[in-house]
């Protein structure tokens, strides 16, 4: 055991203090702050401002009364606060806290739309032609012709007309999505009023806002998870897939770099291979530890700072060790067993396909499984190796965690395929350390295995 | 002609009947050992012979497909890693590891730590004359100060048994005769060494006994003074003592093969079958002599006949990896 501690303890300092490592620890982090910070101002255009014409041949004469109420700059304002007020209303609870109205005002777009009336038996080609000829600041933005049976059928019909809109090349489509915003309000007003009702009665009444779930239970109330509930399985999965891939793509450089530099030789004169192979995952192990110690702190803190600490349930992170172990020997293991049989890093990558395949798969399936964590397909796949961890911790982080049984019996799967997959790799990782040439199949990897 | 492995009660190598194939090819065939403890002991052969494989059965990294090995009374040096000295034939370093570093690391993982490292490691460095590399990075080093390093970590641990693998290939002749006085200072200590290497002479300077493989199979396996007197008893130097004497009347003699100028004097090649001291009697009864003696045959030589004897035996192929496995 003393050979293997030091083994492990080489590969966790040699890990922990490359610059690699401290790059990457952190750098999922800043890269979330930054994310958080950064993102509204980068992805959208929060200086967006249009100022321009907005030319209306209205042929049933009723829709440019209403539309010009619409375009005026208090009422302008007006809509957008509703509209700001709406868009936080939809968002989930926690996203509301982070983002608040400020950051909706801020990235909004401004428009501004003057009506610029038109006859309303003008040529309609004729106005087109001003989109595209004469001095540009004289061009309208957008033209909009209405129909004449828009606010009223026509004669022996029940069906009500509409619009058409003309716009110029390259128009921002941004500007477009006002226009078609304003002209169904203003055709709809039109519509109301020549029924005789009053759309700010109607509207008041088809207004019912929105409203935050409680959940309650003995000597508890408390706000409802919302979208917390569909983001902790993916939370999870994610910390278990980089949990996994930090500690396996180490085993698999380490191994190749040892390998190919020749000090592999030099190891095993003093340490049985099963002596290095056990150090290395110890080692690489207590490195993700690391890595996910690290990321689950900042989640509770992020939590704790939220207010939303209540709504995580800690044997969650329990399990989470529980199954980044089984999850990080079978994986892990396979991606050394890779390593001890390349020459270097160009044909592991051919080989670690599979690997990665089997690692982005629970990707695919984490929304099936946290829509319906109990359906069939979701508990099959609960003991399913090498998924099976991925699936569980996605079920046991939903809305609706499995009986315990079925916890229980994943485990005790996942550590049997974790025992063979570690049979595995010993059995190629004897052979493979010393084996040098063509680059192996994984049906050379089988054979070895058979042959050891 | 090649003698059964001596049965040393108390062998620090003992290997029997051993056999190793890579896949359809044979690596090494029915392979009896017995190195003696304290013996300093030469293992030759021909690049791809299956010294290499041997050597790394020995040390437990590969496993014999059939037959015994036992090294320092134990069933596997897996159970007495702690006393092998190990110098690979393929040298292998941390290249961004400190020096000191990585002999302190070889040698924790032989058995050997405490407040006393960091000095052990100090005085091994200038054994091989490299003090002061301590906490350079292996990168930083020549190929010649890598292999003394490597040197170093095999012997760090003071070993009972002492393997080497080419340990002296790619060295210049000051760094040779360096790592030979080592090897020697060991072999004086107390340790039994085994070395491999193709480089005959290096063998016969070097060794007390020497093993010979060809293909995979032993072809020798005895102490330097008997495999003189056994090889090439044929030839005998002669000097006569009269510089202008007429060798030729020794031509007349009817065990006599050839006779050829080998400054400072001749070589007679005597026929088969004849005993040497006969030979040297009667050369004398006709030419007196300045100085006569039977040739030292060189172990090149004597492995060239060998070779050479087993060259009718059809070679097979090898595959890249057996080849490379066993290289």
């Amino acid at each position: 055991m003393y050979k293997v501690i030091q083994v492990a303890w080489r590969e966790f300092i040699v890990t922990v203090t490359s610059k690699a490592f401290l790059l990457g620890l952190l750098l999922l982090p800043i890269i979330g702050i930054v994310m958080a910070w950064a993102g509204p101002r980068l992805f959208t255009d929060s200086d967006f401002e249009a100022r321009g014409a907005l030319a209306l041949v209205d042929r049933d004469g009723r829709v440019a009364d209403a539309l010009r109420p619409k375009l005026d700059p208090e009422s302008a304002r007006m809509r957008q606060e509703l509209e700001t007020a709406r868009a936080l209303e939809q968002m989930p609870r926690e996203a509301r806290a982070l983002v608040g109205p400020e950051t909706i005002r801020r990235i909004a777009p401004r428009i501004e739309l003057m009506l610029d009336e038109r006859p309303r038996d003008a040529d309609v080609d004729a106005e087109k032609a001003r989109l595209y000829s004469g001095p540009p600041t004289e061009r309208p933005l957008a033209l909009v012709v209405v129909h004449d049976d828009a606010v009223e059928p026509a004669d022996g019909t029940s069906r009500l007309g509409s619009y058409d809109l003309f716009v110029p090349p390259r128009l921002d489509n941004r500007i477009e999505n006002e226009i078609r915003r304003v002209l169904r309000e203003a055709i709809v007003d039109a519509r109301l009023a020549a029924r005789g009702y009053e759309s700010a009665t109607l509207q008041a009444l088809f207004n019912v806002p929105r409203v935050d779930a409680v959940t309650v239970r003995a000597g508890e109330e408390r706000g409802n998870a919302g979208a917390l509930t569909m983001l902790l399985p993916m939370a999870f999965g994610a910390l278990l897939f980089i949990g996994v891939m930090t500690g396996g793509q180490a085993l698999l450089t380490s191994t190749v770099e040892e390998k190919s530099s020749r000090v592999i030789e030099v190891l095993l004169s003093a340490v049985s291979p099963m002596q290095l192979m056990a150090g290395k995952l110890l080692g690489q192990m207590a490195v993700s530890f690391i890595g996910l110690g690290l990321y689950i702190a900042m989640g509770l803190v992020f939590l704790a700072g939220a207010a939303l600490l209540g709504l995580l349930d800690f044997s969650l992170i329990l399990y989470l060790v529980i199954f980044f172990v089984i999850t990080y020997l079978l994986l892990g293991s396979l991606m050394m067993a890779i390593g001890s049989a390349v020459n270097e890093m160009r044909e592991a990558q051919t080989m670690m396909t599979p690997i990665v395949l089997l690692l982005v798969l629970p990707w695919m399936l984490w929304m099936p499984i946290s829509r319906a964590p109990d359906s069939a397909f979701s508990v099959a796949l609960s003991f399913l190796p090498p998924v099976n961890s991925f699936a569980m911790l996605f079920r046991m982080a939903s809305t609706s965690p499995p009986p315990t049984w079925q916890v229980w019996l994943t485990i005790a799967i996942g550590f049997a395929s974790a025992l063979g997959a570690l049979w595995f790799t010993a059995k190629v990782f004897r052979i493979g350390l010393l084996m040098h040439g063509k680059p192996p199949t994984f049906m050379t990897l089988i054979r070895w295995a058979r042959q050891a | 002609m090649i003698r059964p492995a001596p049965a040393f009660t108390d062998a620090a190598i003992v290997l029997e009947g051993v056999n190793k194939g890579f896949g359809p090819q044979k690596a090494v065939e029915d392979f009896d050992l017995a190195v003696p403890r304290g013996a300093l002991c030469g293992f030759i052969g021909p690049n791809g012979a299956g010294k290499t494989t041997t050597i790394r059965m020995i040390m437990s990294i590969l496993f014999p497909d059939s037959g015994r090995v036992s090294v320092l009374g134990r069933a596997s040096a897996l159970d007495a890693k702690d006393r092998i000295g190990y110098l690979p034939e393929e040298r292998g370093v941390y290249r961004k590891m400190r020096v000191g570093e990585f002999l302190a690391y070889i040698a924790k993982l032989k058995g050997v730590g405490g407040a006393g490292l960091s000095k052990r490691v100090r005085n091994g460095l200038e054994r091989v004359g490299l003090e002061g590399v301590e906490r350079k990075r292996c990168e930083e080093l020549s190929k010649g100060m890598l292999q003394k390093v490597q040197f170093v970590a095999a012997i760090l641990h003071e070993p009972d048994l002492l393997i080497l693998d080419e340990p002296f290939s790619g060295l210049d002749p000051v760094s040779m005769r360096q790592l030979e006085a080592l090897v020697l200072e060991e072999h004086k200590r107390g340790a039994t060494v085994l070395f491999s290497t193709h480089v005959m002479h290096q063998a016969e300077e070097l060794c007390e006994h020497v093993v010979m493989i060809h293909r995979g199979r032993k072809v020798l396996d005895d102490a330097i003074p008997a495999i003189r007197r056994r090889y090439d008893p044929r030839t005998i130097r002669f000097e006569p003592l009269d510089a202008n004497a007429d060798v030729t009347a020794l031509q007349a003699l009817p065990f006599v093969e050839r006779i050829e100028r080998a400054e400072p004097g001749y070589s007679i090649r005597v026929t088969d079958g004849t005993p040497p001291a006969d030979a040297i009697r009667r050369i004398v009864d006709v030419l007196a002599p300045a100085r006569i003696e039977l040739a030292r045959p060189r172990l090149e030589d004597i492995f060239i006949d060998i070779v050479a004897g087993s060259e009718h035996r059809p070679e097979e192929p090898r595959d890249t990896e057996a080849a490379k496995a066993t290289a």
